[in-house]
């Protein structure tokens, strides 16, 4: 019986733990990074792009940034905003909700936040 | 036959280790089987997961003497095969109680049935029973279950997999089912806690998966539950 197959399991299943463990201990870096961006996104029921200049009238508003966007490379600004200002926001464009290439492109976005209705 | 029928004719097949104390069907299938009717509508594999508590060990290897429509696999020695293809593969797994570390694995060697024991399913508790025709199958509780599918660390088809049996099983939980998740949570070491937030993070990001069921219309439900595990956590 090919008992040596379950071992080799056993050690993958080992050494996926020690990947986990260093990836925790990597929360502050890059990987944390990701992983931050993954939780704002998961937060958001719709995401938007907008301008630079409708996203300096949200800050000036008082709705603050987000810290990871400063964490990124080159930095974004991404808020949680109302969803009844963002209907006001002429720049807005829905992009999905997920890290693709169109969230990764942009400078400036905004999040609508799952419960918040306006 | 459907999907329902398969599997629970293969259940029937193997009644004989279901009637076993402790034993519990895990994985993929929980959910199918607490549907209403045992619908099995939420069908991401085609398998069915045995938990075999190693403090029963001998009496399950005792219990499949008896089991004739599945044989075991000549490649995968604790996976037993059907004779009849319309029933499905049953993969026996080891479940330790006594394991305190959650992600240690280990071989439990046996010439009839080895297993491989899985730390993350010490968090998996008996629950309640179903019954079909006869055959009574014993279900985990839904908390123990949720909490090992998102801290199973795995890759690819398999990854979306357990996060989609997660996913199902968030969709099913009683409101106490997901206070007794959130406790278990709470009890994890930072690391783990940490992992369970991520596979949901990333749960909420899925792309649909052609044959699995689309998790983006229960996005609010992944986030509802990720704001409370966020709650939960200590102070700094």
């Amino acid at each position: 019986m090919n008992v040596e197959a379950l071992h080799r399991r056993a050690r993958q299943a080992r050494a996926r733990a020690q990947v986990r463990r260093w990836q925790y201990r990597q929360r502050h870096h890059a990987q944390g990074t990701w992983h931050l961006l993954a939780r704002l996104l998961a937060d958001s029921r719709a995401v938007f792009v907008v301008s630079e200049s409708e996203s300096e009238a949200l800050g000036s508003e008082g709705i603050a940034a987000e810290a990871v966007g400063a964490m990124l490379e080159p930095p974004r600004t991404i808020r949680f905003v109302p969803e009844a200002r963002i209907a006001r926001l002429e720049s807005r464009r829905e992009i999905p909700v997920r890290l693709g290439p169109e969230l990764l492109a942009a400078r400036h976005l905004v999040l609508s936040r799952f419960g918040e209705g306006t | 036959m459907d999907f329902r029928g398969r599997l629970l004719a293969t259940l029937q097949a193997i009644a004989p280790v279901l009637d076993v104390p402790d034993v519990v069907v895990i994985g993929s299938q929980v959910p199918n089987l607490l549907q209403p009717d045992l619908a099995s509508t939420l069908v991401v594999s085609k398998d069915v997961d045995i938990g075999v508590p190693v403090t029963r060990h001998g009496a399950v290897k005792e219990a499949l003497r008896h089991v004739r429509a599945l044989h075991p696999s000549t490649e995968e020695p604790s996976v037993w095969v059907p004779v009849d293809p319309l029933l499905l593969e049953v993969n026996f797994v080891g479940m330790d109680e006594s394991i305190d570390d959650t992600e240690e694995t280990y071989v439990l060697e046996d010439a009839e049935l080895p297993l491989m024991v899985f730390g993350a399913l010490s968090l998996v508790r008996p629950g309640g029973t179903v019954a079909i025709e006869g055959t009574r199958i014993r279900l985990p509780r839904v908390a123990g279950l949720l909490l090992e599918k998102l801290l199973t660390e795995r890759s690819g088809i398999k990854g979306d997999r357990d996060l989609l049996v997660a996913l199902a099983l968030i969709v099913l939980a009683a409101d106490a089912d997901l206070d007794e998740g959130v406790g278990a949570y709470r009890l994890l070491a930072p690391h783990l806690r940490h992992a369970v937030r991520a596979n949901l993070s990333a749960l909420s990001l899925m792309e649909p998966v052609e044959g699995m069921p689309d998790p983006r219309p229960q996005r609010a439900r992944v986030a509802a539950l990720l704001r409370r595990l966020d709650g939960s956590e200590p102070r700094p």
